[in-house]
């Protein structure tokens, strides 16, 4: 009996060391800032509204009192709030600034002063990488629609079907899915396929990232 | 029909624990052991054999094991997680240290495995056989958790054939036997068939109050049941596991008929299961 108790209490010190702790996970990235609405030509007369988001350092959006200037303001001159006028026939380069004591970050574009605003739909492309010893691999073309982003997957894509709950962000941190849009769960393991994401900016995400949801771990990822 | 690289340690657990041999229980006695199993590891095996970081997942149960004989060449067998306990930790940003997917935990008690065994030869045979019949019932809690990703079972009933042999020898004029079993592990809910393996050498100490025996054992998949591809992606289904894992335990009789028992096991090659040591302690009852 006295045996028993005696393992009956080391049961109870070993489950005792059973309890939650922390893992971490390595998310600090550069901040930075960039347009989230793009035009390359500004109709002489016209006006736009340029807009942009600001990602801290872990790649969460953060509202900040940015600054909008432009390199030629007698061309296109532009408020610091970003509204933007077609002045003259010509070119300038418009940048969109924060700045911080620990930092600044800086985006601009060139823009054109012609007969009409054009705003074109915008697109990308690159390959779907693994980041683990499970298969995942894949050309795909990220593309701006009217009413958000296809996301479209090659024919030469691969994912192993060994991971349980696979699923795709997107997101602006690759190595969390913190603050990431879940496009949801991988249905198909090779071959093309797409997926329609409504009400989501082309610029808004910088990074296609696949997770194993119920394991928590990353699987792969491609920069947008 | 859900199952995780968890439920695969937990098979791993129990071919390190029930490991009877080819010896029936002679009838009215037996051996009953109450023990403490545990592993936590933060990295598993791939699909593919490579080794892949995860979340640290820790896996405690709390068994009952017991072997009695009903005559002199059957025996009956039960292996009984009475509690389990998984959980997962939190996983908190290292810049900010926020949690960004909080830990879970899961406590219940565990998949019961029923069994049967029939010694093929006599009693006191110089070379015993045994077959074993055995049943798994899913007592277990096979989808815990928010994400339905924490287990103590694999929801599944399975039934399984096993033949154990064995032969007893002096070594170094020490009493020592060297026993090994194959098995075939018929598992339902589209789960794959399973051969198991193992080989284990044992050898007496000090006036046989000290048995130290080393053990292999392994799974291998026949790979005949779904994937993530064949069933509805967002079940947490893993399937065809595998390993080879190798053990070292003492078993110390305190008394003639109570000792304690100590035991270390790890995988040295494996997929879609932890790679990480597991260990245990108990302390048994063998009516000899």
């Amino acid at each position: 009996m006295k045996n028993f108790k005696s393992i009956f209490f080391l049961s109870l010190i070993i489950l005792a060391s059973s309890c939650i702790e922390d893992d971490f996970v390595e998310d600090m990235i550069d901040p930075q800032i960039r347009f989230t609405s793009i035009i390359d030509t500004i109709g002489f007369n016209d006006t736009y509204q340029f807009e942009h988001i600001f990602l801290n350092n872990i790649g969460e959006i953060e509202q900040v009192d940015a600054i909008y200037t432009s390199s030629n303001p007698d061309i296109i001159p532009i408020t610091e709030e970003g509204l933007a006028s077609g002045l003259e026939t010509g070119e300038a380069m418009i940048s969109v600034s924060y700045e911080t004591e620990d930092f600044s970050v800086k985006d601009s574009l060139r823009v054109v002063v012609g007969e009409s605003t054009v705003t074109s739909l915008q697109k990308t492309s690159g390959q779907i990488m693994t980041t683990t010893f499970y298969e995942l691999e894949g050309d795909f073309e990220f593309i701006e629609t009217e009413n958000g982003v296809t996301l479209s997957i090659a024919e030469n894509y691969k994912a192993s079907t060994a991971l349980p709950g696979l699923y795709v962000y997107l997101s602006n941190n690759k190595n969390s899915i913190a603050n990431a849009l879940e496009i949801g769960p991988v249905e198909v393991f090779s071959g093309a396929h797409e997926y329609q994401i409504d009400d989501v900016g082309f610029d808004e995400f910088s990074f296609i990232v696949y997770f194993c949801k119920p394991f928590n771990v990353k699987v792969g990822d491609a920069s947008l | 029909m859900k199952i995780n690289i968890i439920t695969i340690v937990l098979v791993f657990i129990t071919s390190t624990l029930t490991a009877g041999g080819p010896w029936p229980q002679p009838k009215g006695k037996g051996y009953f052991k109450l023990s403490e199993w545990w592993t936590v590891f933060d990295q598993h095996y791939t699909d593919s054999g490579m080794i892949d970081p995860n979340l640290t997942t820790g896996i405690y149960n709390t068994t009952f094991y017991g072997e009695y004989g009903i005559t002199d060449r059957f025996t009956a067998v039960v292996n009984a997680p009475l509690f389990s306990r998984t959980y997962m930790n939190n996983l908190r940003s290292s810049t900010t240290n926020e949690i960004i997917i909080a830990g879970e935990s899961l406590n219940g008690v565990g998949d019961i495995d029923l069994g049967v065994k029939y010694g093929l030869t006599k009693p006191g045979s110089n070379i015993p056989i045994s077959v074993t019949l055995g049943v798994g019932i899913p007592t277990g809690n096979p989808s815990g958790g928010s994400q339905g990703n924490l287990q103590t079972g694999d929801g599944e009933f399975n039934q399984s054939i096993q033949i154990d042999g064995g032969k007893s020898f002096k070594l170094f004029n020490k009493n020592a036997y060297l026993s090994s079993y194959a098995g075939f592990n018929n598992r339902t809910n589209d789960f794959s068939e399973e051969f198991r393996y193992g080989l284990e050498l044992g050898i007496g100490l000090f006036n046989q109050k000290l048995w130290v025996a080393t053990k292999l054992n392994g799974i291998k998949s026949f790979k005949n049941g779904a994937t993530a591809e064949t069933v509805n992606s967002t079940s947490l289904f893993a399937n065809n596991s595998e390993f080879t894992s190798v053990a070292l335990d003492f078993n110390y009789y305190i008394t003639r008929r109570v000792g304690v028992s100590i035991s270390y096991a790890t995988a040295i090659n494996g997929a879609i299961i932890a790679a990480a040591p597991a260990y245990s302690v108990g302390v048994f009852y063998d009516m000899k």
